[in-house]
């Protein structure tokens, strides 16, 4: 498996772990239905001692870092296109970790991104 | 019309911070002497170069109009509509970087875009008819 491959993985995997993660720590904090500054406060404070939510800025950091090195040496026209697997990982995620349901449409369209990538992996 | 303008810029704003940040990643891992692909010394030198502060800059004026898009419009929106994205960055890719960029490449890149506006739309499905919900709360209101 070469390296360029092994990074890709590597984007995609902390990327949709993060967004997990935060979707996860958001859903804990609860719905934003208030706007006023003393509420948002308090829902900053929430925020900033969840765990889930900072495990998830964690792991979005790493895949960014992950994103800045492999830029070094591969083409962004692969990368990028690429990355968009993060829409697969996280759909799987969802499914699996925070128990979301997905229908049909939904697995067809990943389905479909993945093709894509598979496409522009091709030389 | 704020939508298209938000749009427009965050998209705009996400193609133009990637190229900055790959243009300044490759001219890094040229001038580097012994050119290791992944050691932090490279990461280190990333943040000392201006250019991909820009990229950064670049990418948080991305995320926040995305932010601010969502405030006003559906998720089930805006993301098929800033998956246009991905044509202008492989088009950015192309035209400032100089990659070259076959059929096939473009042909994935447009199912990719496909396959983003079909997940969308059963999104769509999902959470739409927040007509309905409010029509329930004013009947029920006394």
């Amino acid at each position: 498996m070469s390296l360029t491959v092994l990074m890709v993985l590597v984007i995609v995997v902390t990327n949709a772990a993060g967004d997990i993660c935060i979707t996860r720590g958001m859903k804990r904090v609860g719905e934003i239905d208030g706007f006023r500054p003393g509420q948002l406060l308090k829902i900053v404070k929430r925020v900033l001692t969840c765990g889930d939510f900072l495990l998830g800025i964690l792991f979005l950091a790493m895949s960014f870092f992950s994103f800045l090195a492999i830029l070094s040496w591969a083409d962004m026209s692969f990368v990028v296109p690429a990355t968009s697997l993060v829409y697969v990982v996280a759909l799987i995620g969802a499914r699996f970790l925070l128990k979301e349901r997905v229908d049909g449409l939904r697995w067809a369209g990943t389905i479909i991104v993945c093709v894509g990538v598979a496409l522009i992996c091709l030389p | 019309m704020k939508t298209f303008l938000f749009l427009s810029i965050a998209v705009l704003a996400q193609a133009v911070g990637n190229t900055c940040l790959s243009k300044g990643m490759k001219t890094i891992a040229a001038s580097t002497q012994a050119v290791e692909a992944l050691s932090l010394g490279l990461l280190v030198e990333a943040m000392g170069t201006p250019l991909i502060w820009v990229g950064i800059l670049c990418l948080v004026v991305f995320f926040g109009c995305f932010a601010a898009l969502l405030s006003w419009a559906d998720l089930s929106f805006v993301l098929p509509a800033s998956s246009f994205g991905y044509i202008l960055n492989v088009a950015f890719a192309s035209h400032f970087l100089g990659e070259p960029v076959s059929s096939t490449r473009w042909a994935g890149t447009l199912l990719i875009v496909l396959g983003v506006i079909l997940v969308s739309r059963s999104a769509a499905g999902r959470h739409g008819n927040s007509d309905e919900t409010e029509g329930i709360a004013d009947a029920t209101d006394s």
